[in-house]
C-alpha cells in the first residue's frame, strides 16, 4: 500500500495518489486545463512539501496532456498555428513572470502578490465563464441559439482587425493578427509565473473570450499549450531545483492517463456551454477555498522555507 | 633502610589498589549502563513507510532511564505566518531557528522534572523547556522573537512525527545484578536518511550518573538511492527521462483507447 518517494523523502499511500491522479487527469481531458491549481493543494495535503508538489505536478501534467492532447488531435480539435503561437508567447511571459517574482521575493511582499492575483484571476474568469455560459444555457433551452460564438465573431473588427499579419486559423474557424494570440500568450505566461502554475484555467477563457475559439478545439489545443509548457517547467525544475519527484509522478500519470481519457469520452457528449459552466464552478470552489485560507487562521504558523 | 622503604611503598600500593577493587566492586556487580539499537541500518526501500526499532541494553537496579535519539543541532529557517491588513493570514517572513536537531525523540521511565535536576536537563538537553533554553530564535533582521515561535516549531516538528517526549514509557525486567530495559518504538518514515544518536542516561538522585550511547544509520537502498543520486548528479538527463516517460506514457494510452474503444 505504501510507497517511499525518494525525492519528497515521505511515504505515500500510492492507491490515493493514482486516485488523485484519475480525478484531475479526468478534470484535464473535460476542459484543456493542467489542473495544477488543483492538484498542487492536494498533494500538499498528502505531506508532500510544496516545491516538490508543483514541479512533480507538471511531470504528470506531461502524461496527461499528452494523452489528452492525442485524443483531442485525432478528433481535428487541435489548432496547431494557434497552439504554437500561444505556447511561444507563454514561454517569453514566463521568462518574464520568473523575473518579477525574483524582484518581489527581494522587496518582500510577495506572497501577498501571489496570492491576490491568484484569488483575483480565479474569481473574475469564474464568475464571468459562470454568467456567460448560464445565459447561453437559458438561451438554448429557449431555443434561439445555433452556434453562439459565430455572430460575435463578426462584432470584432476596428483595432484586433487593423493589426498586421492576420492569418486565418482553420481549425478554430478564425482570423486574427498573429500578433493576438502571441500577445495574449505572454499575458497568460507572466500570470501563470507568478502564481506558480501551468496557466491552463486562464488560458482556456482568454481562447474562449478574446479568440473566440469554439469550446471542443479550446479543449484541444489547451491541451497542446499545457503540453509544451510542463515540458519545459518539468526540466528547469529538475535541472535547477531537484525537485521533480519521478516516483510520484509515475503513481499521479498511471491515474491521470487514464482520467484524460476518459475525460476527453465524457467531453463529447457535453455541449460547449456545459464545459464551461462545470469549469466556472469548480473555479469558484477554487477561489472560495483560497479565500478562506487566507481569511481563517492557519492550525500552524510555520512551515518550511523554501518556494512560494 | 633502602629496602623498608620499597617495602612499605609496595604494601602502600598494595592497599591502594585492594581500596580502588573494593570501591569499584559494586558497581561492577551491578551491571554497567549498557546500549544497543536493532536494527543499526535501516534501509529505504521502495515500500518503506518507517521502520520497528528496538533499543536495548542493561542497567543498574535502582536508577531512572532516559532514551534520547537525535541529531546534532543545527540551524533551521522556516517561514511564518502573520496577519497581513489586519484580515489575511499571510506567510510575513523568514525565521532562524539556531541549534535545533532535526530529529528529537525522548522516552523515560519516569516524568523528567521529577527525576533531574533542571540543571542536569539543562546539561544533556532533556526536555522541550531545556531546548528552548538553548536555542536562538531570530527573525531575518537577526532580532530575537517571542518564546511562542518556538513552542509553535516544537508543535510543527511533533505534528511531522519527528519529535516527541513520551514520559513514563520505558519498562524493565528486574534481574539478579541490574534491569534489562527494552523500548519498540515505531520509527517515523517522515525522519530523513541520515545517521542518528541514540544515548541513554542512567539518572540517580536528580542527576546522571552513567551514560552509554551508540548509533544507527536509515539509508536509502537501490532504486531509491540511484535515483535520488541521479537527480543531483545527472539533473538535465533526469528531467529529460521524466518528461519523455511520461510523454510515452500519455500517447501509450491515448493509442490503447483508440484501439479499446473505437466507438468513440
Amino acid at each position: 500500500m505504501y510507497m517511499y518517494l525518494p525525492i519528497a523523502l515521505t511515504s505515500v499511500n500510492y492507491l490515493v495518489v493514482v486516485g488523485l491522479g484519475l480525478a484531475v487527469g479526468l478534470l484535464s481531458g473535460l476542459f484543456g486545463v493542467g489542473g495544477g491549481f488543483l492538484m498542487t493543494p492536494l498533494l500538499m495535503m498528502i505531506g508532500i512539501p510544496p516545491t516538490i508538489a508543483a514541479a512533480t505536478d507538471a511531470n504528470q501534467i506531461v502524461a496527461a496532456s499528452a494523452s489528452g492532447c492525442f485524443s483531442h488531435w485525432r478528433l481535428g480539435n487541435v489548432d496547431i498555428k494557434m497552439g504554437l503561437l500561444l505556447t511561444l508567447g507563454g514561454f517569453a511571459g514566463g521568462a518574464v513572470g520568473v523575473q518579477v517574482i525574483k524582484a518581489l521575493l527581494a522587496a518582500g511582499g510577495a506572497d501577498f502578490l501571489i496570492k491576490m492575483t491568484y484569488v483575483v484571476m480565479l474569481g473574475v474568469v469564474g464568475i464571468f465563464m459562470f454568467f456567460e455560459s448560464l445565459s447561453a444555457l437559458k438561451k438554448q433551452k429557449a431555443g434561439t441559439t445555433k452556434e453562439h460564438h459565430a455572430p460575435k465573431a463578426e462584432k470584432k473588427g476596428g483595432f484586433f482587425a487593423s493589426l498586421p499579419m492576420q492569418t486565418h486559423f482553420e481549425k478554430s474557424g478564425v482570423t486574427h493578427s498573429a500578433l493576438v494570440p502571441l500577445v495574449l500568450g505572454v499575458f497568460v505566461g507572466v500570470l501563470a509565473a507568478i502564481m506558480g502554475v501551468g496557466g491552463g484555467f486562464i488560458m482556456v477563457p482568454v481562447m474562449i473570450y478574446m479568440l473566440r475559439m469554439p469550446m471542443h478545439v479550446v479543449v484541444g489545443t489547451g491541451l497542446f499549450q499545457v503540453l509544451f509548457t510542463c515540458i519545459e517547467v518539468t526540466i528547469l525544475q529538475a535541472y535547477s531545483n531537484h525537485t521533480v519527484d519521478f516516483f510520484l509522478a509515475l503513481l499521479l500519470l498511471i491515474g491521470s492517463v487514464f482520467g484524460a481519457q476518459i475525460g476527453t469520452a465524457l467531453g463529447k457528449k457535453l455541449h460547449g456551454d456545459q464545459l464551461k459552466i462545470l469549469l466556472a464552478i469548480i473555479v469558484l470552489v477554487v477561489t472560495v477555498k483560497i479565500v478562506l485560507e487566507l481569511v481563517l487562521e492557519p492550525s500552524i504558523l510555520l512551515s518550511y522555507a523554501g518556494g512560494h | 633502610m633502602k629496602r623498608t622503604v620499597m617495602t612499605v611503598l609496595k604494601q602502600w600500593a598494595a592497599v591502594a589498589v585492594a581500596a580502588a577493587a573494593m570501591i569499584a566492586l559494586p558497581a561492577a556487580a551491578q551491571a554497567a549502563l549498557t546500549c544497543q539499537v536493532n536494527p543499526t541500518k535501516v534501509p529505504i526501500t521502495l515500500s518503506y513507510h518507517g521502520a520497528k526499532l528496538t533499543i536495548s541494553g542493561q542497567s543498574a537496579l535502582n536508577d531512572e532511564l532516559v532514551l534520547k535519539i537525535s541529531t546534532p543541532p543545527k540551524d533551521a529557517a522556516m517561514k511564518y505566518k502573520g496577519k497581513a491588513a489586519g484580515l489575511f493570514w499571510m506567510k510575513k517572513g523568514t525565521m532562524e531557528f539556531k541549534g535545533v536537531p532535526q530529529v528529537y525523540l525522548v522516552s523515560s521511565t519516569a516524568k523528567l522534572n521529577l527525576i533531574l535536576s533542571d540543571a542536569e536537563r539543562q546539561q544533556y538537553q532533556l526536555g522541550y523547556d531545556a531546548m528552548g533554553n538553548a536555542v536562538k530564535v531570530e527573525d531575518s533582521k537577526g532580532q530575537p522573537v517571542e518564546r511562542k515561535w518556538f513552542d509553535e516549531f516544537i508543535r510543527f516538528k511533533e505534528k511531522e512525527m519527528v519529535y516527541n517526549i513520551q514520559e513514563g514509557t520505558i519498562t524493565r525486567k528486574h534481574g539478579e545484578n541490574g534491569n534489562a530495559f527494552e523500548v519498540v518504538m515505531d520509527w517515523p518514515y517522515q525522519a530523513a536518511p541520515g545517521v542518528y544518536n541514540v544515548e541513554v542516561f542512567a539518572v540517580n538522585g536528580g542527576k546522571v550518573v552513567d551514560k552509554a550511547a551508540t548509533t544507527f544509520e536509515v539509508e536509502r537502498t537501490g532504486l531509491i538511492a540511484a535515483l535520488s543520486k541521479m537527480a543531483v548528479d545527472q539533473a538535465a538527463l533526469y528531467g529529460i527521462m521524466a518528461v519523455a516517460i511520461a510523454m510515452m506514457a500519455g500517447f501509450a494510452v491515448g493509442v490503447i483507447f483508440k484501439k479499446g474503444g473505437g466507438s468513440h
